[in-house]
């Protein structure tokens, strides 16, 4: 067990220090996050809605546009240079190569969202409630299990001559849940009601993570096996 | 199973089909009486009923197939779930088109975000990944296996998303459910209509299902000749 933790550990360091050298995915996702915040601000008429009632549908959906960015690209990198037959043909199991990845993707994907609160905040001065460790929760729970799937079906798109342009067609039938139990539960924090009524989303988005991951361990190595 | 025996059986199912489909017509058109409050265009539920049930079946055939091909990599399994993707490709469609129809009239919007509407708008994309997937991976092994994947990942979170937009706080209006589940309720003669629609469609998916499977076989065949031509020669 140790073994395998510390194989997962060791591609996940790979994966973040390729990331630190060149930022390459982190500064694309980063861009994007900010700029549809940017376009949001001109897509909505102000004086007709108040944007803090939409403000947890805003950053949901800014988080998975710039999540889906990055994390189309967790196995082109490795594709282009080859070095996929490598990570494949070691003797890490293929199941920990996925978990590692989704450990790699979900960090990034955390600093983005970090980024995305922080711009509505600057822009449209949102209320983001007043507890923030239930919301880190949601947003933990939610975003794993949008990148579990993600990540496994960018192994998948990664395959295919359509690339990333297969992508969110894939993924996006199957994010439903976390858009909708993510953007309520974090709506209802937001507005600082009572743990109560965000418990009910919380569970749903536990039991599709769970799910979600269990059957991307499961099925990552049908998608990658040679 | 040989060839010859598919296509019999294609062809058997087929007509079969094609009847039901014309005494379907003749009951829906001339014989079924017009239900009271949504007047005629109620009759689009003995299509649009019978091509949902083909859908979900369809469905099922190509997460199973597609998990059975996984685990045993017979190909034989694959040709399976394509063909059922296939044909529950098309009966969506019918299903998808038929359904804001309906409602358009019935509900006076074609569209809402009712659950079941949603679960089967989603469960077609799903579908259309499925064939986007196969169409573009660049090795045929690997296009199969993702393919089955998508099968068997939809079958398990489609479940997740059904419950999710059940759950969903908005104003759904609730008449489809119960249009749906009233079967047993309906009408003697409007209860024969929709069985012979059921079966119908359901021979007919059999058949194109059927004549899908003994082409990928025929492929299949064909390639193998092609392999062996080169040493023959």
């Amino acid at each position: 067990m140790t073994v395998y933790l510390r194989q997962v550990a060791a591609i996940v360091r790979k994966d973040l220090l390729l990331e630190v050298r060149t930022g390459e995915r982190l500064a694309a996702m980063g861009a994007l996050t900010v700029l549809v915040a940017v376009l949001f601000h001109f897509a909505i008429d102000q004086g007709l809605v108040r944007m803090q009632l939409l403000a947890a549908g805003l950053i949901w959906m800014t988080i998975l546009f710039g999540g889906m960015l990055g994390m189309g690209r967790t196995f082109e990198m490795e594709r282009e240079q080859g070095a996929i037959q490598g990570l494949l043909t070691s003797p890490v199991p293929l199941d920990g190569i996925y978990l590692a990845k989704v450990v790699s993707n979900f960090i990034l994907v955390t600093l983005i969202e970090v980024v995305a609160l922080a711009a509505y905040w600057l822009f449209f001065g949102f209320n983001y409630g007043n507890d923030p460790l239930l919301l880190a929760g949601v947003l933990g729970v939610a975003t794993l299990g949008f990148v579990a799937v993600t990540t496994l079906f960018s192994a998948i798109s990664a395959q295919t001559n359509m690339g990333q342009t297969l992508l969110p067609i894939l993924i996006f039938p199957l994010l439903v849940p976390v858009v909708i139990f993510g953007v309520t539960a974090t709506g209802r924090i937001f507005a600082s009601r009572p743990v109560q009524e965000v418990e009910g989303s919380l569970y749903l988005l536990a039991a599709f993570t769970v799910v979600a991951l269990t059957a991307g361990t499961i099925l990552f190595r049908y998608v990658v096996e040679e | 199973m040989s060839l010859a025996r598919i296509r019999w059986m294609a062809a058997a199912l087929g007509v079969l089909g094609v009847a039901g489909v014309l005494v379907l017509h003749w009951l829906v058109f001339f014989w079924v009486g017009t239900e009271r409050t949504m007047g005629i265009v109620q009759r689009i539920f003995y299509v649009h009923v019978p091509a949902a049930w083909v859908t979900f079946l369809a469905f099922g055939i190509t997460a199973l197939c597609g998990a059975a091909y996984l685990w045993l990599r017979d190909e034989r399994l694959d040709w399976a779930a394509q063909s059922a993707a296939e044909g529950g490709l098309i009966f969506g469609a019918i299903m998808l088109t038929s359904g804001p129809l309906w409602a358009a009239y019935a509900w006076g919007t074609p569209w809402t975000w009712e659950p079941r509407l949603t679960l089967t708008l989603l469960m077609w994309f799903v579908f259309v990944g499925y064939f986007l997937v196969r169409a573009s991976a660049e090795d045929r092994q690997a296009g199969k296996r993702m393919a089955a994947v998508i099968g068997v990942l939809g079958a398990l979170l489609i479940p997740l998303v059904h419950v999710s937009v059940l759950w969903f706080p908005s104003l759904h209006p609730q008449p489809v459910v119960l249009n749906v589940e009233e079967g047993p309720t309906l009408d003697g003669d409007m209860l024969i209509t929709l069985m012979t629609g059921l079966l119908a469609f359901t021979l007919i998916f059999f058949s194109v299902f059927c004549l899908r499977y003994g082409l990928e076989h025929m492929r299949y065949q064909r390639a193998l000749e092609m392999r062996e031509q080169p040493r023959a020669t």
